[in-house]
Parts: C-alpha cells; structure tokens; sequence
C-alpha cells in the first residue's frame, strides 16, 4: 500500500495550475460549438450605449442609418437566457468559459483580443460561434507561475456566413 | 493624432457587464477584486475594445464599416472610475487594398499605459492609392 500512498500524495501534490495546465493540455485543437441566438437592434444599440458609443447609427436602433456594432457579437459571453447558478464558478466566470478551469481554484484575467470582420452582422441573423483552444504555454513570472492560453473563435451568421473570427487570451493564476 | 475617451466608472461596468453577460466578480465586488491582488474592480476586457474600436472608427474618418480588424493587449488592469483614453497614430503603413494601420494606445486618468493596440482601417475614398 506505500505505493498507493506515494502516487496519492503525488497527486494530491498537483496545485490547480497544474491540473488546469494537463486539462488544457487534452483540450487542445478540440472544437466546441454553441450559439448566440438572433441578433437585435434594440440589444445591439442597448450595447453600444453601455459601451459609450455616441454614434446614432450604432445607439438608435430606429435611425434609418441603423448598424449593428461590430463589436457587439464578439463581446457577448453567452447568450442571454438560460443561465443558471449552476453555470457559474465561484468567482463569476462561467465554468467553460476559460478551457480547463471548471472547478478549480484558479484565478482568470483576459489578456487581450485579435478581432477581424469579415461582413458586417445584421440585425436578425442568427449567429452561432464555434471555440478551439489553439495555445496553451506555462509561464514562471515574477508573481508566481501562471498559464497563458488562447482561444480562437468563429462568429457565423446563419445562411449568411463568417461574421468575425476572433482570437482571445487568457492568464490563469 | 486622435483621441478618445470614456469614463470608466462602476455603473458604466455595471451596464456593460449586463449587456455582454458578463458577471465576473472582478468587475464589480471590491472585496473579491482585492482577494485577487488588485486595488478595485477591474474593466473588462470587451470594453476596453470598444473604446479602441471607436477611436479607430474615428481615424478612418467614421464610417463603423472601417475597421477590418482591430487586436489589443493588456498591459495593466485599469481600475473602475478612472478615464480611459485611447490615442491613435498612423503606422504610415497604406496598403494595396485601400487599407492603413494604426498604432492604438489606451491609457488611464493618471497616464500609465492600459493596452497597447493595433488595427487595420479602410481609407476614406479621396486617401486611397
């Protein structure tokens, strides 16, 4: 049995980092696909007022000139009904939302975004996006060890096709 | 040189948080924000993208359809209630396509430096090669 206490002192040695860091590990190249539901106007223009926008073609959903932000799908985290408590970490976060994390005791920060549209999202389409954990590179800095992932993402409008593809880096601690 | 700004205050990250589903708690509890070794609560990161896609919006001369792609990076986390200002510069770079890059900065309300970024942006029909 002293092996079998070794290997679960072994494991049980593994910080969160490292379990989250092997979780990633397995998931990478792996593809997922949800969707974001139909776009509207008055949410888009409800966006980019929260955002600061000032321009009417962006805020006013009744101008004639009326344009979907084009930040407004790659800014969504989810969808907007059916979330529960049950979706939620601790801290907030949805627990897919950074690759490997559910779970785990790890702290979350977004890095940074590549953005790139590709045609502009109109109100009424119907996006879906598809998510591939392509990196995933431990890091030992000068506050301790921490992960450095990136996400790539594809927002396609239904019949339509690709609206933005977008690339999103996260730290995890 | 252009600039702009928006002022990043705890209902700004409330409503911007709302609308994008957004409900990590660094954005908005204190005492959760500080157990992460931060001051404050935190920006998030989508908006930080709209200030700079508004400031690349307005280099291009302001058409929203400009921007073809727009990439940012944190270098430092911006606490709620300061002003955030972007600054454009041109790369000088134009491109074949009618294209041009832009050199974006965004800053905080003392000056030190937020994210850094970069976007590619049509040019207005008379700019064009």
């Amino acid at each position: 049995m002293r092996w079998a206490a070794s290997y679960a002192a072994q494991v049980n040695s593994r910080s969160d980092l490292d379990i989250a860091e092997e979780r990633a590990r397995d998931l990478l190249q792996v593809t997922e696909y949800s969707t974001l539901g139909e776009v509207t106007a008055r949410d888009s223009a409800e966006f980019a007022r929260a955002a600061g926008e000032t321009d009417p073609r962006m805020t006013d959903s009744d101008s004639p000139d009326f344009v979907v932000h084009p930040m407004y799908v790659v800014s969504l985290l989810r969808a907007a009904p059916g979330r529960v408590d049950e979706d939620l970490r601790p801290d907030g976060m949805f627990r897919t939302e950074v690759p490997g994390t559910d779970g785990l005791a790890v702290r979350l920060m977004a890095g940074g975004q590549d953005v790139t549209f590709h045609r502009p999202c109109l109100a009424g389409d119907y996006v879906d996006v598809s998510r591939t954990l392509i990196w995933v590179e431990r890091k030992d800095g000068k506050s301790g060890k921490f992960l450095l992932m990136t996400v790539a993402k594809t927002y396609t409008a239904r019949g339509r096709g690709i609206i933005a593809t977008l690339n999103e880096r996260f730290i995890v601690r | 040189m252009t600039a702009q700004s928006i002022h990043a205050d705890p209902v700004r990250l409330l409503l911007f948080g709302a609308v994008t589903h957004n409900t990590h708690r660094i954005h908005y509890d204190a005492e959760f924000a500080r157990s992460e070794g931060l001051p404050a609560p935190v920006v998030m990161v989508g908006l930080h993208g709209c200030l700079l896609f508004r400031a690349a919006v307005a280099a291009a001369g302001g058409d929203p359809a400009a921007v073809k792609s727009l990439s940012w990076r944190n270098v430092a986390a911006a606490s709620a209630g300061t002003t955030l200002t972007v600054t454009v510069k041109s790369t000088g770079e134009v491109f074949p396509d009618g294209t041009a890059s832009l050199n974006l900065m965004e800053a905080d309300a003392d000056g030190a430096a937020v994210c850094t970024g970069y976007a590619i942006v049509a040019l207005p029909a008379g700019e064009r090669p």
